[in-house]
């Protein structure tokens, strides 16, 4: 088992100084992501109102909030969330993406034709409204958030894997498996999947950070996760009030946002490369 | 006087371990109004030698040289020198269209106007034989056929006003009947324009037709020079020898005296296809195409590309679903939509391209297994039946064993080999996996799509020799599809012609081959060149015009899909369909041979070929 | 390519009729009522309720929402009774297309241009240099882009407005924040479509047959090249010209992502469907185009559609 890991992971990140560096700052993040909230003196949730708003300093690295939070604790806290949500998820879509653009390409035809017209509609909402109806039905948290997600994340997932098996189901050796007389089902697991996998895997690491970047910026506007818990969109939010006066209770949850999606997608990118390339790009992304 | 003189040539590529050295240091000339030859196989570094002269390698190449000069200058593409590729489809920007690819060139050569640069361009397009050339200046190179873009591009060529043209492989993606009308216009126009030309190709017989001067090349370096009757006829170097006898063939036939030599034809017929058609919206397909495949026989399936030799294969294996027509398979016919099930396995499939047709995920040994299991599922041929799977029992883990390691050791692989991932592979070992594969389940027929047609030639000898051997042996039938007259003369016991779809004629290959009836079968027999410069230089490209366009599909509905390139064709061929006329064991789509054409005999006549 | 055209605009108008069913009872099944709020009494707000209609069977309300839009009326706001939706996509998409117009001008000129240097520059630092920019811009989310230039350039160094649209200044920092990804994802595609066709053999036969090399890319590679980014770019100012969410509520633009996220705070269920389905028609309106763009751009499909007419 140890071995295929280690085998997997030459193929995708071995010899790329952009995937060694993009996974050294994921581990780094993950790190402080856990360690942080259960070492540090100070609660992400605790208010004191002595300590309101103060700067930079050795008692509080990052400051503190205008609740008089610590915000070192809050940001890696919040990094924790953001990062749980994303890769829970990307697993999920990575899954329901697999499986449905798998039946829609391998079906061809009539059921191609319907499964892509309703992820045309899916995706033609604004995944704002699909959490918006999940916090209201279920209430707002990272449940919500991450089925929220789910609704109308998988469908980038869906159309790579269709396009790459409609092309693989062309190739010959699929014909020839089919003259031996292989039952469907084995031809699709044993021989068209496995060869998606560099696409599916590729874009699985891409989901995680598409993932994250949608959870922030939907709990930047205010629809999302809610106190106590607090992703580093809602950090974000929170600090954009006092925006003008204290600028540093925003940039540094910005900074380790930013860090965390760029190692990310350093490591997709990596990936991308070694396995040739994801198809086409995905038709535009949630970025409104 | 030569026109080019290359002296001390070496390319290097840095890899890395290392440079690794692509030419190394070559000299050679080409002398004036003449046709100089370079030969070698794919990857003797012939290509890059001949960028590297046009100046137009990447900048991770490092060239050196001694000397290279064009008329006692250096070479300067498009003024002094100029370059026409194999693949006429990709060096024509799609794109772009054929009039403004060509103009483009004329106006950078000469600086002139437009108006004088389209007049040139049709000019030089009916220098080069096309027909219409203010039609074709506004298609695209999609619209073309491939002799008439490899006619553009020499075109294009000859816009630069060069000293000399080098041609790299110019005819090796044509079919023969067309490879011979390219060969006989560069001849013409080298006697006519006196620019010299340097060919490069990998093909003996092209180079034994064309060239006065060949050099031979291997490995990056030359290794034998001389005219051509030197080197054709008493070729000094080990190398060149064997080139020689990989292009002529050896004798498959007289090796192993074949059983299917008496004349009994009444032996039964496993595949039977009758008035099968299929159309695509292109115009590919096959329209009325009867074909019978008896035991143990090789039948070839011979036809230039395009002429629906793929698409009757892919019906016959149910990989396509015929518009109309039927199929039968043991004298049964088989369901139609579960085709594939229905043979239960027994029809097997070798494939042209050896880099698609092996699933890279999966080792030598789990291919086999997989095709393996898969057999014993289907058990016998009634694969819909549930007591099928009782029928195959499952194989032991040794037995399973047991025939991979026949397989193997049938198809020259070694057992070791066994759990190696194609791409471990050349692509002459993969096509001896892709035949492993397809003979584990014991099938009745096999079918063979181009299957050694993407090899090089001493390859090609090895795996047709192969496909021969094992074929004699086990005693499968074989359907043989190549574009390649010479090949399929020498494996099959039969043939079949086809053209535009259409089955022109069948029969037993010696006597097709002897003494041919269509029209077009003649043609394909003599467009081949033979690596002998004596007879090479002979070939014909027959009576033949360049057909109308590419836009017949109308029109041959209603007759002779050859009338419109046949030199013999009559009036009614052309409003007409010829039905398939038959003697014997042969059988000819021709009005020549009607009874209307060639006279009411006697049931004791005999005929004889009418061209 | 005719079939073609109308089917490809009869399964547009199946999309979007599907879409404001779909929203319309997403919408609908939002539980609550969207006048509950502290200090209302329940009979004032069925009252209300009974003037929006909201009491009737939620298929006749689907009848007559379906009729409203056949007419081009996408209803009256919950919010304010005196405004129409349409009023306020009127009044807000202007400003919204203005911006993401410009932010697409900006990201095609800048993409292409970034692309082509990378693809054609022989020394590896500029193609390092392009690329890692290119994944630093398609990275970082554009909240956070906005808020990092707004900190930057009119908190800090007080250099532009930070908020308005008021002159061509104000358009600055919400272009540049808008163009950046897009920029990023069109060089990049430029600059990977570009390398491989520059490894084609038209390009080195034009080179063979004397033309410069600025001539090859130009006139040859770059007419190739394009049919992906046109793929690309289509979709994306789709999005762009319905607004961005957050760009707009950063620097207070009074556009239709503003009104969006006003909307959803303020649970104007009309107005949220009403949007929806407006940047729903406008996408589906882009893909469209953008298909038949791409269709029409290939000689190929041309031709067909040419021999049809004919």
């Amino acid at each position: 088992m140890l071995k295929r890991i280690r085998q997997q992971w030459k193929t995708y990140m071995g010899g790329s100084r952009m995937a060694a560096a993009g996974c050294i700052v994921l581990a780094v993040w993950i790190l402080l992501a856990v360690m942080v909230p259960l070492v540090s003196p100070w609660s992400y949730s605790a208010q004191d109102a002595q300590i309101r708003n103060q700067g930079v300093s050795l008692l509080h690295w990052f400051g503190t909030d205008r609740f008089g939070r610590d915000l070192f604790t809050r940001v890696w806290y919040g990094a924790g969330i953001s990062l749980t949500v994303g890769i829970a998820s990307a697993l999920i879509n990575g899954a329901i993406g697999v499986l449905y653009g798998a039946v829609s390409g391998f079906a061809g035809r009539h059921m191609d034709l319907i499964l892509m017209r309703i992820a045309d509609i899916i995706s033609a909402i604004p995944s704002m409204l699909y959490v918006i109806l999940l916090t209201l039905v279920m209430g707002a948290g990272i449940g919500s958030m991450i089925l929220g997600l789910c609704v109308a994340g998988w469908i980038g997932m869906a159309r790579m894997v269709r396009g790459e098996i409609l092309k693989l189901k062309e190739m010959e050796y699929a014909y020839a498996a089919r003259m031996e007389g292989i039952r469907p089902l084995r031809i699709l697991l044993r021989h068209l999947l496995p060869n998606a996998a560099g696409t599916i895997i590729v874009n699985l690491i891409f989901l995680v950070p598409q993932a994250i970047f949608t959870e922030a910026f939907l709990s930047f506007l205010g629809v999302g996760i809610e106190a106590p818990a607090a992703s580093l969109g809602t950090i974000i939010q929170e600090a954009r009030s006092q925006m003008m006066l204290y600028p540093q209770q925003m940039v540094f949850p910005l900074l380790v946002l930013c860090v965390m999606l760029l190692a990310l997608n350093m490591a997709g990118t990596a990936a991308e490369q070694k396995a040739g390339g994801r198809m086409e790009t995905v038709r535009g992304r949630e970025d409104r | 006087m030569n026109v080019l003189e290359v002296k001390n040539l070496s390319v290097q590529y840095p890899g890395t371990e290392g440079a690794s050295e692509i030419v190394k240091d070559i000299s050679f000339t080409v002398e004036e109004g003449g046709i100089t030859g370079i030969v070698g196989q794919s990857g003797s570094g012939k290509s890059t030698a001949m960028l590297a002269v046009m100046g137009l390698l990447d900048g991770r190449a490092s060239v050196q040289y001694g000397q290279i000069t064009v008329n006692g200058k250096a070479p300067a593409p498009g003024r002094n020198i100029a370059m026409i590729f194999q693949d006429s489809l990709s060096c024509l920007n799609p794109s772009v269209k054929i009039g403004r690819q060509i103009t483009e060139t004329v106006r950078t050569r000469k600086g002139c106007g437009r108006k004088e640069a389209a007049a040139r361009a049709e000019e030089l397009l009916e220098t080069v034989g096309i027909r219409n050339p203010a039609l074709r200046m506004r298609q695209y190179p999609f619209e073309l056929s491939g002799g008439m873009r490899q006619r553009v591009v020499l075109a294009i060529a000859l816009a630069c006003e060069p000293d000399l043209i080098i041609a790299d492989e110019p005819t090796t993606a044509l079919d023969a009947v067309v490879q011979a009308q390219i060969l006989q216009l560069l001849r013409r126009i080298v006697r006519e324009t006196g620019t010299a030309l340097l060919l490069v190709s990998h093909d003996m017989g092209v180079t034994a037709a064309m060239c006065r001067n060949v050099y031979v090349m291997h490995g990056g370096r030359i290794i034998e020079e001389g005219t051509a009757e030197d080197i054709f006829y008493d070729p000094s170097e080990e190398y060149t020898k064997q080139l020689l006898k990989d292009a002529k063939g050896g004798r498959l036939r007289e090796k192993e005296k074949r059983n299917a030599d008496d004349p009994e034809s009444g032996e039964e017929a496993l595949i039977r296809m009758t008035h099968v058609t299929k159309i695509f919206d292109a115009d590919e397909g096959v329209r009325d195409v009867s074909l019978e495949i008896r035991k143990s026989e090789i039948l070839a399936l011979v036809g230039e590309s395009g002429s629906g030799k793929t698409t009757a294969a892919r019906i016959l294996t149910g990989m396509l679903r015929e518009d109309a027509g039927r199929l039968y398979y043991r004298g049964r016919i088989p369901q139609r939509g579960r085709r594939m099930d229905s043979f239960g396995g027994k029809v097997q499939m070798v494939f042209q391209d050896p880099y698609a047709s092996l699933n890279p995920c999966l080792t030598v040994r789990q291919a086999l297994s997989e095709a393996l299991d898969a057999a014993v599922r289907l058990g016998g041929h009634d694969a819909g039946d549930a007591d099928a799977r009782v029928a195959g029992h499952p194989l032991s883990e040794q037995e399973k064993e047991e025939r991979i390691r026949k397989i193997l050791a049938l198809t020259g692989l070694s057992y070791g080999d066994a759990d190696r991932y194609p791409h471990a592979f050349s692509g002459g070992q993969r096509q001896r996996i892709g035949i492993a594969r397809a003979l584990i389940t014991e099938p009745e027929v096999l079918v063979c799509d181009e299957a050694i047609s993407s090899l090089d030639a001493t390859t090609r000898e090895q795996i047709l020799e192969l496909l021969f051997r094992v074929q004699r042996k086990i005693g499968f039938a074989c359907l043989f599809i190549s574009h390649d007259m010479h090949v399929v003369r020498r494996i099959s016991d039969r043939i079949a012609v086809m053209y535009g779809g259409q089955i022109v004629e069948t029969g037993r290959t010696k006597k097709v081959c002897s003494d041919p009836w269509h029209p077009y079968t003649k043609l394909l027999l003599e467009a081949v060149p033979e690596p002998d410069p004596v007879r090479a230089k002979k070939i014909k490209s027959g009576p033949v015009k360049e057909a109308a366009g590419t836009d017949q599909s109308d029109a041959a509905e209603a007759c002779c899909p050859f009338a419109g390139r046949c030199g013999y064709a009559l009036e009614c061929c052309r409003r007409e369909r010829p039905e398939q006329y038959a003697f014997g064991d042969r059988g000819v789509s021709c009005f020549l041979y009607s009874d209307e054409h060639s006279g009411r005999r006697s049931g004791a006549y005999r005929m004889t070929s009418q061209i | 390519m005719a079939r073609y055209t109308c089917r490809r605009i009869l399964t547009g108008l199946l999309s979007l009729f599907v879409l404001i069913t779909v929203t319309f009872f997403l919408v609908r099944i939002i539980p609550g009522s969207p006048f509950q709020r502290g200090g209302v009494s329940e009979s004032v707000v069925e009252a209300i309720e009974q003037e929006y209609g909201l009491n009737e069977p939620l298929f006749t309300q689907y009848l007559s929402y379906i009729g409203g839009v056949l007419h081009g009326d996408l209803g009256i706001s919950y919010q304010d009774p005196a405004v129409r939706v349409t009023e306020v996509i009127a009044r807000a998409w202007p400003v919204t297309a203005s911006v993401g117009a410009a932010a697409l001008i900006v990201s095609l000129i800048l993409g292409t241009g970034l692309g082509i240097l990378s693809a054609v520059s022989g020394r590896r630092s500029v193609k390092q240099v392009i690329s890692a920019g290119g994944m630093i811009a398609a990275g970082i989310p554009g909240f956070a882009a906005a808020i990092l230039l707004m900190l930057v350039f009119s908190v800090k160094l007080k250099l532009l407005p930070a908020s308005g649209l008021l002159s061509p200044v104000h358009y600055i920092l919400p272009v540049a924040a808008l163009s950046l990804y897009p920029a990023a994802m069109v060089s990049r595609l430029v600059s990977s479509t570009l390398e491989t066709e520059l490894t084609k053999d038209y390009v080195l036969f034009a080179r063979a047959k004397g033309l410069g090399r600025r001539q090859v890319i130009f006139t040859h590679a770059l007419k190739n090249a394009y049919l992906p980014v046109i793929n690309y770019i289509g979709p994306a100012s789709a999005s762009l010209l319905t607004g961005s969410f957050v760009v707009e509520s950063i620097f207070t633009i009074p556009g239709l992502g503003r009104e969006f996220v006003g909307s959803i705070t303020n649970r104007d269920y009309t107005l949220i469907l009403g949007l929806t389905v407006f940047m729903g028609a406008v996408v589906i309106l882009v893909n469209l185009i953008t298909d038949l763009l791409c269709a029409w751009l290939d000689p190929k499909t041309r031709r067909a559609y040419r021999e049809e007419r004919a």
